[in-house]
């Protein structure tokens, strides 16, 4: 049995959002601590790592650990009829193949129920071990969005360069390059304005671009975006969740031709 | 060719082991390519219309170069490194099955003659296409286009197909890409269907896993090999009435051809007088096969080379070749994707499926039974 009420509905629709450009299928798994997802893409480049606790639901009932498979874009396109102040609960009984999604309006005139039906999906989970970055960027979500959507204009690829200077965003393509420095600005009116840069080591790595501008579909989720980076390691990409917890990407760095290719 | 129906047998009774794939998500893999295939496939299709083919100006098809080329191409722009596998000698057993394509031929020659002197289009398409044969030649050109290339080139002692599989066993390539199912059978651990099709036909690559292929049918590899013989193989005869299905069904009832031959009613099957199954099975399961071959390199391409060889030889377009080279090269020159594989480890997830549908939807199996699964344990 299985019942979780989310009041803020609306943050259930955007995590659907965020996700489902890049991952068709995936498992959500429900424990005692929270409702979470962790799925690849087709080609084991990127990963992302969602985690709802479940302090932040009204109620949350899960009797025991569960998975449940669902199609993303059929699950989207059940939450696109929810509105954005309803109350979203959802409910699968032990043994079901469907799980229900409850919207009720704020002021409980209006109740609807959708029912999806659920998936058999075979997925790997990966362990992803707790690391020390060599540096650590959080810029407002909005800035890094358009970033990667100007710098996909000009090139394929984008090279994050971390230095003591901020952080360095650069591409290159048929028509020319690009170079997009930020500095750090702590002096801003608003927190969320701001952009730090926690750097341990001088750090440099190149991301197909098409990944990021997926990631960056989760900017409504939150204002800011903490970008973690270390060599030889995949690069984090996180939207905090207010109150509830996270939803990380995890790419995989373009690599310098091996030895074969070389010779 | 290859084993008769057992993409269908497999749709039927091991969904699960098949997996469609985007290309693109091949990159950065070594994948062995059945080359005498791909030629074969390039000589139908490529630039044919009725009789008339791409020809040099000495009149010599050049539809295997024109579709090695581009082909190839492909692949390495999408960051995949591929070796082509080229056939050995035929094994004796398949000189019969050689004979009878052989004859097939002669007789699509005959008609075709007839259907040119009665100026049937779609007969002589159809025809035309029937007598297309592999020679020595093609194959030799196509080796030396690979290697100009910058390409690895492998020839096989004997069947290309059993020479794939074992380089794949052998982890020395990641899959191996035909559209021959005995792939499969030789015990290729990963089969991709369709990788060659051209762009313009948007068919995604089909996967197949052997391991998972041996799951969902429950069989082992053993048996596994003889249902491949009884569905019908390149290398002797079936028996009359059974095909794939039957077969599954008796290798599962039985577990071996010897004791299906001892169970089944004799009258009802004919079993084909000297029936060579043994030898089949044994050359499935010990092929001919060599695993002392160059180390695999993909070099830069030999610009002249290949201007000399397609163009100054089989009359391609200067301009098209010199922009194809370019191709080759930027390819090359990109670095290439890191899959989190190489940073991440698997680990099994604790949460126990809500509901495990079952996919091969067999009716016979309770829907009470199922309500059942997964619903003790298993808690951490």
């Amino acid at each position: 049995m299985l019942e979780l009420r989310l009041v803020q509905g609306s943050l259930l629709k955007k995590v659907l959002e965020a996700i489902r450009e890049l991952v068709t299928d995936a498992n959500f798994d429900c424990s005692g601590t929270g409702f979470s997802l962790q799925a690849m893409d087709s080609s084991h480049v990127a990963l992302v790592a969602l985690l709802l606790r479940s302090e932040g639901f009204e109620h949350y009932r899960c009797d025991r650990n569960l998975s449940m498979g669902m199609n993303l874009n059929n699950m989207a396109k059940m939450l696109r009829c929810a509105g954005n102040d309803d109350i979203i609960t959802i409910k699968a009984d032990d043994g079901s193949d469907t799980v229900t999604f409850m919207f009720e309006s704020p002021n409980q005139d209006k109740i609807a129920d959708f029912e999806m039906k659920l998936m058999d999906i075979d997925s790997e989970h990966l362990g992803i071990p707790d690391s020390e970055y060599q540096a650590i960027v959080r810029m407002p979500s909005s800035e890094f969005s358009r970033i990667c959507k100007d710098l996909s204009s000009i090139g394929d690829t984008v090279i994050i360069s971390v230095t003591k200077e901020g952080v360095k965003f650069s591409t290159a393509g048929d028509i020319g390059t690009a170079n997009i420095v930020c500095r750090q600005n702590k002096t801003v009116d608003k927190p969320e304005d701001a952009t730090i840069i926690e750097m341990q080591e001088p750090v440099s790595l190149t991301f197909a671009l098409r990944y990021m501008n997926s990631f960056t579909k989760a900017s409504p989720l939150s204002e800011q975006v903490t970008i973690s980076l270390s060599s030889e390691l995949p690069v984090v990409v996180e939207y905090k969740i207010a109150e509830m917890g996270y939803i990380r990407f995890y790419l995989a760095p373009k690599i310098e031709e091996d030895e074969e290719m070389k010779s | 060719m290859g084993i008769k129906g057992l993409t269908k047998l497999l749709a039927d009774n091991a969904p699960k082991a098949m997996k469609e794939q985007k290309f693109e998500s091949y990159f950065g893999r070594r994948i062995a390519v059945d080359a005498s295939m791909s030629i074969y496939q390039f000589l139908i299709v490529v630039g044919r219309t009725g009789m008339e083919t791409l020809t040099n100006e000495a009149g010599e098809v050049t539809s295997h170069l024109q579709g090695m080329f581009n082909r190839t191409i492909r692949l390495l722009e999408a960051g995949i490194k591929p070796v082509y596998v080229f056939d050995g000698k035929p094994p004796d057993l398949k000189k019969q099955e050689l004979a009878k394509r052989y004859s097939k031929r002669e007789d699509a020659t005959k008609e075709l003659t007839e259907a040119v002197e009665e100026g049937d289009k779609d007969a002589i398409e159809k025809f035309s296409k029937r007598t297309v044969k592999v020679t020595k030649q093609h194959n030799e050109e196509c080796k030396r286009l690979l290697r100009l290339m910058g390409v690895p080139v492998v020839e096989a002692p004997c069947e290309a197909e059993a020479e794939c599989a074992a380089l794949c066993i052998n982890d020395m390539v990641y899959a191996v890409a035909s559209e021959d199912m005995d792939s499969l059978t030789f015990g290729a651990p990963r089969f991709l269907r369709h990788l060659m099709d051209p762009s313009s036909k948007k068919i995604p690559v089909m996967e197949f896993e052997v391991a998972k292929v041996l799951e969902e049918l429950e069989l082992t590899m053993d048996q596994f090999i003889d249902l491949c013989i009884l569905s019908g193989c390149d290398y002797c005869d079936s028996i009359k009435g059974i095909g794939g299905q039957t077969a599954l069904k008796l290798i599962r009832q039985h577990g071996s051809i010897e004791s299906i031959l001892e169970n089944i009613n004799k009258d009802r099957y004919q079993i084909p007088e000297d029936w060579p199954y043994q030898e089949a099975r044994r050359l499935f399961k010990e092929p001919n096969v060599t695993l002392d071959i160059p180390e695999l390199k993909w070099n830069a391409p030999d610009e002249e080379g290949l201007v000399q060889f397609l163009v100054k030889e089989n009359g391609f377009n200067q301009d098209r070749v010199t922009k194809a080279i370019e191709k080759i090269k930027f390819a090359k020159n990109k670095s290439s994707q890191g899959r989190l594989e190489s940073f991440f480890k698997p680990v099994v997830s604790t949460s126990v499926p809500l509901k495990r549908k079952d996919t091969s939807e067999k009716p016979t199996k309770a829907v009470a039974n199922k309500k059942t699964k997964g619903a003790g344990g298993k808690k951490k």
